[in-house]
């Protein structure tokens, strides 16, 4: 295979698990919500996309159908779950999404085990390997920076204070007028329509989809990226992406150069596991540290300080 | 005679068994500083978090300017301008002090999903008001300097100034201080009151638990003293004070 390919192909999957990474962030590192069954609303974006490709939709409008049908999917999922904490919450929806894969992989007319076929959102007749990722490229990060931008945005504005407010306590946010369950079932649905659009955009670029694709190890690797490089930071989310898919493909190179007694791919996951107990034991809050919520008003009293300390001194 | 500002009638709130707050009737009106006293454990914290809708009253009713809150949910309580400070600090640690006022602020238009992504010149505008007001209330509290630091890393005390900076924040037609003056020097517990009666002359109304007796009948007008979920003496803060029954809860023999 074309090297050049492979490493184009790299940047393809840091995009699209880069969009994965924002959005559990965004759900996990300003909200607090431990959304453990992440792949679920990978596997939903995946699939809407599929089927309305199938029936002939263009390809942009099958990318925003997944979103919404993924945010509806996250929004439901968000109302028996309101009161959960953090533990309870994560294994509720980590089974919801293995009991939507096992669905999927018994319903006949999505596929079941044999999985779609499915068509790539923009082909150029006559075109190489390496223009068709490239197009890949292009998209995939027209669409993360859309997301970051969203994210970002929202993470530097008062909505963004709210919710780190209710993930450190939820009643005094409660008492101090914020419903919580308000911002609980929006903050579900933009997080997932977010994961969705990264299905979307993983659908169209494999051109093929099946339930096994869509196993719980994908929200693993998501969380690790997420907490490697510190939650509430979305600088960190990307460069968290980065790295496990680099290693994750590192590892898949190196099966070929290094004779071990040990599969390098499966000598990952353990390493992965090591990886995060070492995070979590020496730099708990990842490697970036949380970004502050930053307004015009809180630098203008930024500013205001930095000025009065220099007249002092 | 003026209007009840806030109206509590027949209100009984239990756990299991125990009865925690027992019947209990009393009235809040506009314009002045209320207390309430009484020994641990008489179900004054409970009483506070049942008019704040964080425990639904078992029986009875409470009024708040005329309107029924009894079934209300905390936010709702929280926006007719009911507030409280809590007896233990509940800080958002990991958020500056700045952040901890303003997420405090009510009416704010960003606090909304679309209006914070599409509005962000409009609630840019009013949040710099915001931060103007936050700043002036953490100055009075001697925390101006700290404002940008996270709130975990303020000591117990400023903890404690900083959960009524909050309370103060959402301008509420009525707030309720649970032992504001808990847990601070004495200079700066007077003080508090000082600024709490200031406050009050801006035509802000107060209900106070708090066991400095010499500071809250300074500046009370009214107080009720609460003992096994009962209110069983109230009166002027002088002739309280000079209520044997009183003497006995509160001292002992």
């Amino acid at each position: 295979m074309d090297p050049l390919v492979y490493v184009l192909d790299l940047i393809v999957f840091i995009g699209i698990f880069g969009i994965m990474s924002l959005s559990l962030n965004l759900e996990f590192g300003f909200a607090g919500l431990a959304n453990f069954g992440k792949v679920a609303f990978f596997l939903v974006g995946a699939y809407s996309y599929a089927l309305l490709s199938e029936i002939g939709v263009s390809f942009y409008l099958c990318l925003i159908a997944g979103a919404l049908v993924s945010a509806t999917v996250g929004f439901l999922v968000s109302l028996p779950t309101l009161r959960l904490r953090e533990d309870h919450l994560a294994i509720v929806v980590l089974t919801f999404g293995e009991i939507l894969r096992l669905v999927v992989k018994s319903e006949r007319w999505i596929g079941g085990v044999w999985g779609m076929a499915v068509s790539p959102a923009i082909s150029v007749a006559g075109a190489s390997a390496r223009v068709g990722v490239l197009v890949n490229i292009g998209l995939v990060y027209l669409c993360l920076v859309i997301c970051f931008l969203v994210v970002q945005l929202l993470a530097n504005s008062p909505y963004g204070r709210v919710i780190r407010a209710i993930r450190e306590d939820e009643i005094a946010a409660e008492a101090l007028g914020k419903d919580r369950a308000k911002y609980r079932a929006q903050i579900f649905a933009l997080g997932s329509a977010i994961a969705g659009l990264a299905g979307g955009l993983y659908a169209q670029y494999i051109q093929f989809i099946d339930p096994y694709m869509f196993m719980p190890m994908i929200t693993f690797t998501v969380w690790i990226m997420v907490i490697l490089d510190g939650p509430a930071n979305n600088w960190g989310a990307l460069l968290g992406a980065a790295l496990v898919m680099l290693f994750d493909r590192g590892t898949n190179i190196a099966k070929d150069y290094l004779a071990l007694a040990v599969d390098p791919s499966n000598l990952q996951y353990i390493l992965f596991g090591v990886l995060i107990i070492l995070i979590l034991l020496y730099r708990p809050q990842g490697l970036l540290r949380e970004s502050k919520v930053k307004t015009k008003a809180i630098d203008r009293v930024g500013h205001g300080r930095r000025a009065t300390k220099n007249k002092g001194s | 005679m003026e209007e009840e500002l806030l109206k509590i009638r027949e209100v009984s709130k239990h756990f299991g068994g125990v009865y925690a707050v027992n019947g209990v009737s009393l009235g809040v009106r506009s314009g002045s500083i209320w207390g309430l006293v009484g020994p641990n454990g008489s179900g004054k914290t409970t009483l506070f978090n049942t008019i704040l809708g964080l425990h639904r009253p078992d029986e009875g009713a409470i009024y708040f300017n005329g309107t029924c809150i009894s079934h209300l949910a905390p936010h709702q309580i929280y926006a007719l301008g009911l507030v409280s400070a809590f007896q233990i600090p509940r800080l958002f640690q990991g958020l500056s002090v700045l952040d901890n006022m303003l997420v405090a602020a009510r009416g704010h238009q960003g606090d909304s999903f679309l209006n914070s992504l599409f509005l962000r010149g409009d609630w840019q505008k009013q949040e710099v008001e915001f931060a103007d007001r936050a700043m002036e209330i953490l100055e009075l509290l001697e925390l101006d300097r700290l404002a940008l630091s996270p709130a975990g890393e303020l000591s117990g005390g400023q903890r404690k100034l900083l959960e009524i900076g909050r309370g103060l924040m959402a301008s509420p037609t009525l707030l309720l201080l649970d032992e504001p003056a808990a847990g601070v020097n004495p200079k700066l517990g007077r003080r508090i009151f000082e600024g709490i009666e200031n406050l009050r002359r801006e035509g802000l109304s107060f209900f106070i638990i708090e066991h400095r007796l010499e500071l809250l009948f300074d500046f009370a007008h009214w107080v009720y003293v609460m003992d096994k979920g009962k209110i069983v003496v109230q009166g002027e803060p002088q002739d309280v004070v000079r209520n044997p029954e009183f003497y006995q809860i509160y001292f002992g023999e």
